[in-house]
């Protein structure tokens, strides 16, 4: 099903040299929207997906679908701004007053907490609930708990103890002030990005000690959730306490509800929106819609790139792929153009073989296992398959005619590339078979050594253009724990001098961005070098909208940005 | 009497619990189950991943985790899912049976009205092209796979014909009878054509049979000889025996489908019903829902069952020794 | 359920042979059985049409492949060049019986070719797990209605519960689990993409429906005279079981035999639509009408295609065991004999 892609999406977490572009003005790159046009405000957007996204606690959910909700609902102290492409990833301070007087080495920050917002339920936005709201972050155990927030002081005690987690050293507040501090172990070059997420908003410090599940939290956004059936609907309305204070990180919404549909299959909710029936479509377009959308309905229909990619993981501590060659024969064999083909044709997706995406910092155009080049000599681009060099590889390695399952999700497009995998497999001289399993257990099934998976297909997007998110998370040391089944480097491969130049370039990164970047590039050739994993492409994200749909705006952080769509 | 619906009952029981253990255990032992790296999302680190296996109970030995899990469903009644968290199971499953059971019942009266009236035309009809014909269809209407037929429609109505002849047709899903009665029977027409075919098939071919059959029999013969006329054999007698039959049947297959059956179709045409909703809860690996809509499915074939056999037992008492 | 009369002690010839008659002079019979060897026939046939014919690998991925057409040079799956140029579209049928007669599928395979492939395995399947309902369910009711007592009441709860729980819900979560895991029998091992998956699941999922009656009968039958009378004199019950109970209840499950394997075969062809059945790049009709769900809007002859060989094949086993019934069960006859 189509859910797998959903949480693919999740967002990435681990994230640690995150680098951000700061700026407390506007002047940055990427325009902001138009101010708000109360002419244009009114009416219902409907949106459908076939599956809801969890819990609506946004100190717990972790998916890129409720994350797009949530920027329209939630704020932190701090904010992605509300802008075209890359000048979302900007962070502009949201409910505190400036980006934060950074102070001891950039271990003390200081913000002011802006006076006069209040929450969904009248109650006004207080630096007690600030406190509160960093403590509940461990109380209900965040995915990212031990992942973002375990450098804030007293974070560890939380961790082992959440039931009882204080923050009194790590999150200092003063009322009469209104100022919060927050206090860290060591410098975090990261912190801001991680302050501006849905995990760190800041909710009524009266919420729930535990999930909130389907309860609706308090908001202070444009938008309030009014009621929530995971199997059906969900209800947003405008909060009534809701007053512009920065056009930036939180601009006044259209609609004045928003209705989010659960339980379409995907073809029916692209009938539904080509009826009018809907305004837009959050899950994967069909591939036999493609064609209709992009004639037909060609004006409803907008393409953005994505800084994600579709790759191969294989196990680098199990037969056959234990064998560098045999892992370089796979990366030589894939026909990167037909994996496109089946993702939807070349506009929707671009081949590649390096292991950071294209428009990615630290990114080199470069490949190694294309026709005619090496990982040592790499040629520019990828060009076509070398399978007469990845059958000799197979040979030299010993391992041909070794049984190799390909474990893929049951979707539709997962499947394919599974099939199709196992065909290359079967045709550089292994005995090839693929294991669909259902969407949902999958991502964490490839993930424990205990399955024994040597090769899968799996997909990975950023949420922050930092290159350590791909390279540092995905082949880390850290990230790999056997007989769990959160052990996202699911090669298992842990190169002790590789991780080691990791190390030091997120170090570098805390004072040479640029430098750190190159040296990153660097690193991306070197261990694709010895092939942990296999590359395949880069996809694009497809929205599809209603005809009387207006407004569209596409943020690399959040997607599209939903409180903009104009319906009337 | 009493005693042997006291047996019915102890028995209705023990499949039950038989049921609910043998979910409980295929669920945990398909590898790769364990809600908690889910639960817990993405790259979560070690620590809190062992504490949301702690809050769903996941440490404990399978045994307490299954008489929790009971206690959940049946005593408190709160039982939570593992994917959509603090969502609660059984509102869930009250939400989904309205949708099954307008889809079963509607399909209902149309499979009856159609088998009982084409059954009893071709065990009748004068004309001997007649009951051939009656019965390529009914063995076609058995022959046709509910999905396939289903994606057939859909294919049709929703796309090659939706912009002329079937503009009518409103996009795939359930409106609730009590939200607009119209929209309701419109995007339930279809689904029900589709359900009601196969069973109609069915219920042709039984009626037909035990038409022919009791007509055979020797008291129609004795009616016969004392000079009652065709029709009136027909009708009041052959018929009258016949719908004893269907009755019971009747009695199983609405049981099996409001119980779940009705998954193929349910998933086909985007019915948020019962089927519909296991289906998802399977493919989601979410246990809670799992088993509370097995137990509900099983609660009422066994249910109907039961009641079959009791009903029977008052007009028979032989079958009560057996 | 209606008890057979045991027809031996009226019929002087064997009622084998009557039934064998019956069925022989019966017009349904040689429809259905013309259709089904057809069938078998065209799914014999399927190596030779893959490589003699249409010289193509049903199972490898031909995503670039091109192939000339009228003098023309078209890629199997052709990228949209209108509008925005979004998705590709596999090749539609072609007619020509050499190169994509009924067009390829998302990876650029042979439909046709599939189909012919796909047909073995549904059949295999179909037959197979019908069988063994049908060898499974006579063995448990001739145990329990013979034996009677606690090895009858342990019989019967079992086929209770698995009665009880929903064939597709049962089917569907034995297979979520034994597709991941794989299944272990004592010293057989089946992999996770093994066919034998299929089958035992749906082989055991309707043994009641064919046990329950086989049972009724058999007890019935255990309290009859002359099963009375040999127990009495000492006969073994290995006789008394082949000779005098066997004979009388082999009608009702003869009568079974189509209907079960077309029932398996529906079965099998719901399985693999919900991807839970034959696993890739294997192909069922059910695969292969799954595999064209995803085309349904540009091809829809992919999954038409196998949906109308499922019927017809259903239709066919389904015809002829309404002339089995007939021939072995005279009370039930239609009109004109």
């Amino acid at each position: 099903m189509r859910r797998s892609l959903i949480i693919k999406s999740l967002l990435t977490a681990g994230a640690l040299a995150l680098s951000v572009v700061a700026s407390s003005t506007s002047s940055a790159a990427g325009t902001g929207m138009v101010p708000f046009d109360s002419a244009k405000a009114g009416g219902t957007l409907k949106l459908v997906a076939q599956a809801a996204a969890g819990t609506l606690d946004p100190k717990v959910n972790y998916t890129g679908q409720f994350w797009q909700l949530y920027q329209a609902t939630y704020d932190g102290l701090l904010g992605f701004k509300y802008a075209d492409g890359a000048g979302s990833f900007e962070i502009v301070p949201d409910l505190a007053t400036a980006l934060p007087v950074q102070s001891n080495g950039g271990k003390t920050l200081t913000f002011t907490l802006r006076s006069g917002i209040k929450f969904s339920n009248g109650a006004p936005v207080t630096v007690a609930d600030v406190k509160a709201s960093f403590e509940r972050i461990f109380k209900v155990s965040s995915p990212t708990a031990g992942s973002f927030y375990n450098g804030i002081v007293g974070a560890p005690a939380c961790l082992t103890k959440p039931a009882t987690c204080k923050l009194d050293k790590g999150v200092v507040v003063n009322a009469a002030k209104n100022s919060v501090v927050i206090n860290l172990v060591a410098p975090d070059e990261a912190i801001l990005s991680k302050l501006a997420v849905p995990h760190a908003a800041i909710n009524p410090a009266s919420s729930p000690a535990k999930d909130a599940g389907t309860a609706p939290i308090p908001t202070t956004g444009p938008y309030m959730f009014k009621s929530y059936d995971p199997n059906k609907l969900l209800v947003m309305v405008r909060n009534p306490f809701f007053k512009e204070w920065s056009h930036d990180a939180q601009p006044a919404a259209y609609s004045d509800e928003i209705d989010y549909q659960f339980g379409l299959t995907p073809t029916a909710q692209v009938t539904a929106v080509e009826n009018n029936q809907a305004n837009w479509v959050y899950d994967p377009i069909p591939a036999d819609r493609l064609n209709e959308i992009g004639t037909k309905y060609a004006t409803q229909a907008h393409v953005n790139p994505l800084t994600a990619m579709w790759y191969l993981p294989m196990n680098v501590n199990i037969a056959p792929f234990n064998n560098v060659k045999a892992r370089q024969a796979v990366n030589y064999a894939l026909d990167r153009a037909a994996m496109v083909k089946i993702f939807g044709g070349s506009q929707l997706a671009a081949p590649v073989c390096s292991f950071l995406p294209p428009n990615f910092p630290g990114h080199v155009d470069y490949c190694g296992y294309t026709k005619g080049a090496t990982p040592t000599k790499p040629a520019k681009a990828w060009a076509a398959p070398d399978l007469a060099l990845a059958k000799k590889l197979v040979k030299d390695s010993g391992t041909a005619g070794q049984a190799v399952a390909v474990v893929v999700s049951d979707d539709d497009v997962n499947k394919q590339m599974g099939v199709y995998v196992q065909s290359v497999l079967n045709s550089i001289g292994y005995k090839a078979t693929v294991k669909p399993i259902s969407a949902n257990i999958q991502f964490t099934y490839i993930q424990n050594t205990k399955n024994k998976v040597q090769i899968s297909v799996s997909q990975w997007y950023q949420d922050y253009p930092a290159a350590s998110d791909f390279l540092n998370v995905l082949l880390g040391c850290a990230s790999f724990t056997p007989n769990s089944d959160a052990s996202i480097n699911m090669s298992g491969y842990c190169n002790k001098a590789f991780d080691a130049k990791m190390q030091k370039t997120l170090a570098l990164a805390v004072t040479d961005k640029t430098a750190a970047d190159k040296s990153w590039g660097q690193l991306d050739q070197e261990v694709m070098a010895d092939a942990p994993v296999a590359v395949a492409f880069t996809p694009k994200q497809l929205d599809f909208i209603s005809t009387g749909t207006k407004n569209y705006h596409f943020s690399l952080q959040f997607k599209m940005f939903v409180s903009q769509l104009q319906t009337k | 009497m009493l005693s042997f619906v006291a047996k019915r009952f102890s028995a209705m029981i023990f499949v039950l619990v038989s049921i609910s253990i043998l979910v409980f255990l295929i669920f945990f032992a398909t590898p790769g189950v364990d809600p908690a790296a889910r639960i817990a999302g993405r790259n979560a680190d070690q620590q809190t991943l062992m504490q949301v296996r702690a809050s769903f109970e996941l440490d404990k030995p399978l045994p307490a985790r299954y008489l929790s899990m009971m206690k959940h469903l049946f005593v408190t009644q709160d039982l939570t899912s593992y994917v959509n968290r603090g969502a609660k199971v059984l509102p869930q499953l009250f939400q989904a049976i309205p949708a099954t059971l307008s889809l079963v019942v509607g399909a209902a009266l149309i499979w009856l009205f159609v088998g009982i009236f084409l059954g009893v035309f071709a065990a009748s009809s004068k004309r001997k092209w007649i009951d051939p014909t009656i019965s390529v269809l009914g063995i076609i209407g058995i022959s046709l796979p509910v999905y396939w037929l289903g994606e057939v429609v859909n294919l049709i109505t929703q796309s090659k014909l939706h912009n002329s002849v079937f503009k009518w047709v409103p996009a795939l899903g359930y409106v609730s009878l009590t939200a607009n009665p119209w929209q309701w029977f419109l995007h339930l027409l279809f689904p029900w054509l589709t359900l009601a075919l196969l069973y109609a098939g069915i219920y042709i071919r039984v009626l037909r049979s035990e038409i022919l059959g009791v007509m055979k029999e020797d008291y129609i013969k004795t009616e016969r000889a004392k000079g009652a006329s065709e029709k009136r054999i027909l009708y009041k007698h052959a018929t009258r025996m016949s719908l004893i039959t269907i009755v019971s049947l009747f009695g199983l297959d609405f049981g099996a489908l409001v119980g779940g059956s009705a998954l193929l179709t349910e998933v086909v045409f985007g019915i948020q019903g019962v089927g519909k909703l296991t289906f998802d809860s399977l493919q989601n690996f979410d246990l809670p829902v799992i088993m509370a809509t097995v137990m509900y499915a099983s609660f009422f074939v066994v249910f109907m069952n039961a009641l079959v056999d009791i009903v029977y037992a008052v007009l028979d008492p032989r079958v009560r020794r057996v | 359920m209606s008890l057979n009369e045991s027809a031996s002690a009226i019929f002087s010839e064997s009622p084998g042979k009557i039934a064998l008659r019956t069925l022989a002079r019966d017009k349904r019979s040689w429809i259905s059985l013309s259709i089904l060897g057809t069938i078998i026939l065209l799914a014999l046939f399927a190596p030779l049409y893959a490589h003699i014919i249409a010289k193509t690998d049903p199972f490898a991925s031909t995503l670039n492949a091109t192939i000339t057409l009228h003098g023309k040079t078209i890629s199997v799956l052709e990228p949209s060049t209108t509008g925005l140029g979004l998705g590709v579209t596999p090749i539609g049928p072609t007619w020509n019986i050499h190169k994509y007669f009924l067009g390829a599928d998302g990876q650029g395979r042979d439909v046709m070719a599939r189909l012919l492939y796909g047909s073995r395995n549904t059949l295999f399947i179909g037959t197979s797990a019908g069988l063994i309902t049908i060898i499974l369910s006579l063995l448990i009711g001739l145990i329990a209605g013979y034996r009677r007592g606690w090895v009858d009441a342990v019989l019967s709860r079992i086929l209770d519960v698995i009665w009880a729980f929903p064939v597709y819900l049962l089917a569907i979560s034995l297979s979520v689990v034994l597709l991941t895991s794989g299944l272990k029998i004592g010293f057989l091992h089946f992999g996770p993409g093994s066919m034998a998956l299929p089958i035992t699941i749906i082989g055991v999922v309707y043994i009641p429906y064919v046990a329950r009656p086989i049972r009724g009968q058999v007890l019935a039958m255990r309290e009859r005279e002359f099963v009375r009378a040999a127990v009495g004199t000492g006969a073994k019950h290995s006789t008394i079981v082949f000779r005098e109970i066997l004979p009388n209840v082999m009608p009702a499950v003869l009568v079974f035999i189509p209907i079960m394997i077309a029932l398996s075969m529906l079965t099998e062809s719901a399985l693999s639509f919900l991807s839970i059945g034959v696993q890739p790049p294997s192909a069922s009709w059910g695969t292969i009408i799954n595999d064209g769900l995803a085309l349904l809007y540009t091809r829809p002859i992919v999954a038409l295609a196998p949906g109308l060989m499922i019927v017809l094949t259903a239709a066919a086993l389904n015809l002829y065991g309404d002339a089995v019934r007939d021939a072995l069960d005279p009370k039930t006859r239609a009109r004109g004999d």
